[in-house]
């Protein structure tokens, strides 16, 4: 039989120094696990609002990223044209758009520079992308004209953006004409005509060509196809298997960032918490001894000890959580693949919650068991005579 | 029926910085069921230790302990908490209780360790909180209970789970005089009206004169038995 839970759970309060300390400690450690699994969280969810299947994402052979890849102007345009799983307009037109990715240094409002993704875009892409990108203040940008839209995520970050600002690349000065919304990381670029920004820039290679295809289309069958073509090798995959790859990358990251720290947090909390415990025993080992003496069994009392340390780190999971809790939604931006800004939310989900109180049981857990053995073996005569 | 407690040679040794000490010193005792014995003895003379040997807490290094017909240097120090569950209580001088349960709480500890239902725990704890005088105080904390009070409430829980045997070490060594009566008149009730059988440590010879025995030790000896009811012609 155990000891009932309320002799732990009350003597827990009653050292509220010790717990205090320990709760804060474990507290900390799970509220760094907790915001980086939140903001692994926002990241994906980025991502995968944004990739569609009845999209193809054309890449030079090998690049695994837009910001590697390069395509010549005669190489998209053999694409569009040659490719005839690409979906064509009324008038015979290919939904096809070939783009420029590029990072520029741009100000930001609070001071300093970052990069800014800017993307050159042919008329095909609005087709495209249709209902996913909308214009929600001023105007589109027209072909062939020094006008750019700006995503809506990066309005309150990047300055000289608004609709009627002008912004300067290299010698060119283009006018912000429109801002518009977008699925995922389109929200934080800004998004030119094609042969304009490749001008400003002196960029003659195209980054990729993003064609609309019918859903459920063998991509992998046209990469196939051009696998001995003289004059485009290009690499094909779905839009939406595109975005995982990038995002899994920083996924990743932020999961092995989000784990390390939590690990070496972790073992600085289990020692807090291994001598809290320890310190709880040493004060109460006249208890021990009476519970002994009234007949506990050693493991019961093994099983107490721990079970307090657990509370005792589910406590600071709890406090840890609320820590974290009040940053859900908040936006946040960081660098993606190509090094530039993308904005994305905290999200605190309810399994990133149950992870991190988990995670905070187990530091208790841990801490105990030493201090949960020592109680166990000590003699009752040993205990009723050092209390 | 009451069983008797049989201590045949017991030698107890205790080591402390490379010295040992004999406490206990081939030592041979029997005591009836369902008597009244007080242990007197100088400080350091081995009672705490004989006691807790027949309470189980501690094992002798050579010869036996038994109550009744369960020998209990034959028990693992888990069996010897089971045994101890079922078969004594303790009463010690003082911070007998869990400080953060209440009274009521605190008797229950050893009855959960029994198998009874919820209601029937709470209603065995509050017969004996009654029994000790102290049911309108079950539900205080040991704090707020005067330390008479606190000596009924460990009492109460020592009988619990009614065992044969009670084990008090100095149940009265930190109380005033009319405090320590009342709770020696409460422990010769116990034996008397409930034939427990009863093993008390005390310094106190007016302690002693609640029991029906009185055996001194020393030096880890067995001294003179002195028989109370002899003494003053019957019960007192
Ligand atoms: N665990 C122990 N380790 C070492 N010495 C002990 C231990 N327990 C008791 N002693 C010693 O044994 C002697 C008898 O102790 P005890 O039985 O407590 O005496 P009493 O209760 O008669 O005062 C004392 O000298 C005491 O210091
Ligand atoms: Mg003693």
């Amino acid at each position: 039989m155990l000891v009932p839970l309320r002799y732990n759970l009350r003597s827990l309060f009653v050292r509220a120094s010790a717990t205090l300390l320990t709760v804060c400690a474990i507290g900390a450690t799970v509220a760094v696990l907790a915001g980086m699994l939140s903001l692994q969280q926002g990241f994906a969810v980025l991502f995968q609002e944004r990739g569609r299947d009845d999209l193809a994402v054309f890449l030079r052979k090998g690049a695994t990223s837009e910001g590697e890849s390069g395509l010549t102007r005669e190489q998209c345009e053999i694409l569009a044209k040659e490719v005839p799983e690409i979906a064509r307009t009324t008038d015979g037109q290919p939904l096809a758009s070939a783009e420029l990715f590029l990072a520029v240094r741009l100000r930001k409002f609070d001071g300093g520079e970052t990069n800014v993704a800017i993307r050159g875009v042919q008329p095909a892409s609005f087709a495209i992308h249709g209902d996913d990108l909308r214009i929600v203040a001023g105007e589109n940008i027209r072909p062939g004209q020094d006008e750019l839209i700006v995503g809506q995520g990066l309005l309150g970050r990047i300055a000289d953006c608004r609709v009627g600002d002008t912004l300067r690349i290299n010698t060119v000065t283009f006018r912000i004409v429109g801002t518009f919304t977008g699925k995922g990381g389109y929200q934080s670029e800004i998004w030119g005509d094609l042969e304009r920004l490749a001008a400003a820039l002196q960029r003659p290679v195209r980054s990729r060509v993003l064609a609309k295809v019918a859903p459920g289309t063998d991509l992998a069958a046209v990469q196939e196809r051009y696998t001995a073509d003289l004059r485009v090798q290009p690499r094909v995959e779905s839009e939406r298997e595109y975005l995982a790859s990038q995002t899994g990358d920083l996924s990743q990251r932020f999961t092995l960032l989000g784990g390390f720290l939590a690990l070496i947090m972790g073992i600085g909390a289990v020692f807090t918490g291994t001598n809290s415990m320890l310190g709880t025993i040493g004060a109460r080992t006249h208890e021990i001894g009476i519970l002994k003496a009234i007949g506990y069994r050693p493991f019961a009392i093994f099983a107490a000890f721990l079970l307090e340390a657990v509370l005792l780190g589910l406590l600071g999971g709890a406090a840890g959580c609320l820590l974290v809790l009040p940053f859900q939604g908040a936006e946040t931006g960081t660098m993606n693949q190509t090094f530039s800004e993308v904005t994305f939310a905290f999200r605190t989900t309810l399994p990133v919650l149950v992870e991190a109180i988990g995670f905070a049981g187990l530091l208790g857990l841990v801490g105990g068991l030493l201090p949960a053995w020592r109680a166990a073996r000590m003699t009752p005569t040993q205990a009723l005579r050092r209390g | 029926m009451a069983s008797a407690i049989t201590i045949q040679s017991v030698t107890k040794t205790y080591t402390r910085g490379g010295e040992s000490l004999r406490v206990l010193d081939e030592l041979d005792l029997t005591m009836d069921g369902g008597t009244f014995y007080a242990l007197m003895g100088p400080s350091g003379s081995g009672k705490t230790t004989l006691l807790n040997l027949v309470g189980g807490l501690d094992q002798a290094d050579s010869g036996s302990v038994r109550i009744g017909d369960v020998d209990l240097g034959e028990l693992s120090s888990s069996e010897l908490a089971g045994w101890r569950a079922a078969n004594v209580g303790f009463v010690f001088q003082g911070f007998n209780l869990l400080p953060v349960l209440t009274a009521r709480e605190n008797v229950e500890l050893p009855l959960l360790l029994a198998p009874l239902s919820r209601a029937q725990r709470r209603a065995q704890a509050e017969r004996v909180l009654e029994l000790v005088g102290l049911k309108d105080r079950m539900d205080h904390k040991p704090r707020e209970l005067s330390g008479g009070q606190e000596q009924r409430v460990a009492i109460a829980r020592a009988i619990a789970t009614d065992p044969q045997v009670l084990l008090a070490d100095e149940p009265t060594g930190d109380l005033d005089r009319t405090t320590a009566d009342s709770v020696l008149d409460l422990l010769q009730r116990l034996n008397r009206e409930l034939q427990k059988t009863i093993l008390m440590v005390t310094h106190d010879p007016q302690a002693a004169s609640y029991s029906d025995k009185v055996i001194h030790l020393d030096k880890g000896k067995l001294g003179r038995i002195d028989d109370n009811r002899a003494a003053s012609g019957g019960r007192k």
